[in-house]
């Protein structure tokens, strides 16, 4: 069984970290997200994911705020994990709140595209 | 006077370390020549998934990447050209993807179509390409000779730093 603090990753040049705070889990991203980052950010957000459902979160939040760069592979890995909440019964259900950096210019738009994506789901904020 | 195009050429083999360091290169460098960082943004993108698409479908390693700026009256257009060999297995894939963009008079709704589709493939993503046609908001074509794979990109800039 998972526990929030057990989910993290430490490459050189990306680390992602998920923190739990009241009903909701933080994901904290920083670094580079390319192809160094894939294999770890595909193993890490099943994991999450499977945490977040143990403990019943309302919420987890994604925050991109310190994440120079994320590549279209690690872009699928948050596409697949946003496709499994979406096909979860209602009551199982739980949202995804993306922060994001107005000086990364990339996230604007890569944070839309999964916004609309499953617009029910996720919320951008800046 | 129109300013004459300024480029830089680079043939390399390309790894995971240096794609991100030539992305990081692109950024300062038109960070210098073009005022809106958001289009700086998006030529850094371009240029880096078409960099991985060359290392993860280039049959040699071996890649051509050319960025070219050139200044116009109204508007001045970036030009990213990726050359590089590939067996018939990419080129018919590549072809299917090109073919796919052709068909779409949205890249962002083709791109939401293919974020469903990529959602449960347990390879690849297939969102490379249309990544840079959707968020880059780049033209995209490209040839194929012999097994030669030349993609090229291009954008419409507003304005060039006057320094």
């Amino acid at each position: 069984m998972s526990a929030a603090s057990d989910l993290s990753v430490s490459l050189r040049d990306f680390s992602a970290n998920v923190r739990a705070e009241g009903r909701s889990l933080v994901l904290v991203l920083s670094g580079n997200a390319d192809m160094a980052a894939k294999d770890s950010l595909d193993s890490l957000l099943p994991r999450m994911h499977a945490e977040a459902l143990r403990i019943g979160v309302a919420e987890v939040q994604v925050d991109f705020r310190n994440l120079e760069f994320m590549n279209s592979s690690c872009f699928k890995s948050f596409v697949s994990w946003i496709s499994e909440i979406g096909e979860l019964e209602r009551s199982k259900e739980y949202k995804i709140r993306l922060l994001s950096n107005a000086e990364m210019h990339w996230q604007r738009r890569s944070l839309h595209a999964l916004r609309c994506f499953a617009v029910d789901l996720i919320s951008v904020e800046s | 006077m129109t300013e004459p195009p300024t480029s830089f050429e680079l043939t390399f083999r390309p790894n995971v370390e240096l794609i991100s360091i030539v992305r990081r290169f692109v950024t300062d460098f038109y960070e210098r020549m073009i005022e809106d960082r958001d289009t700086v943004s998006r030529i850094a993108l371009a240029t880096h998934e078409l960099l991985e698409n060359a290392v993860k479908y280039g049959s040699d390693g071996a890649t051509f990447l050319s960025i070219t700026f050139e200044p116009g009256d109204t508007a001045s257009t970036v030009s990213i050209q990726l050359v590089n060999r590939a067996n018939a297995e990419h080129i018919a894939a590549l072809a299917t993807i090109f073919e796919e963009m052709s068909r779409y008079d949205d890249p962002f709704a083709h791109y939401q179509i293919a974020m469903a589709r990529t959602a449960k493939r347990k390879v690849g993503s297939g969102l490379g390409l249309v990544r840079v046609q959707a968020e880059g908001e780049m033209t995209m074509s490209y040839t194929i000779e012999d097994d030669r794979v030349t993609i090229l990109a291009q954008t419409t800039v507003a304005a060039r730093r006057s320094s």
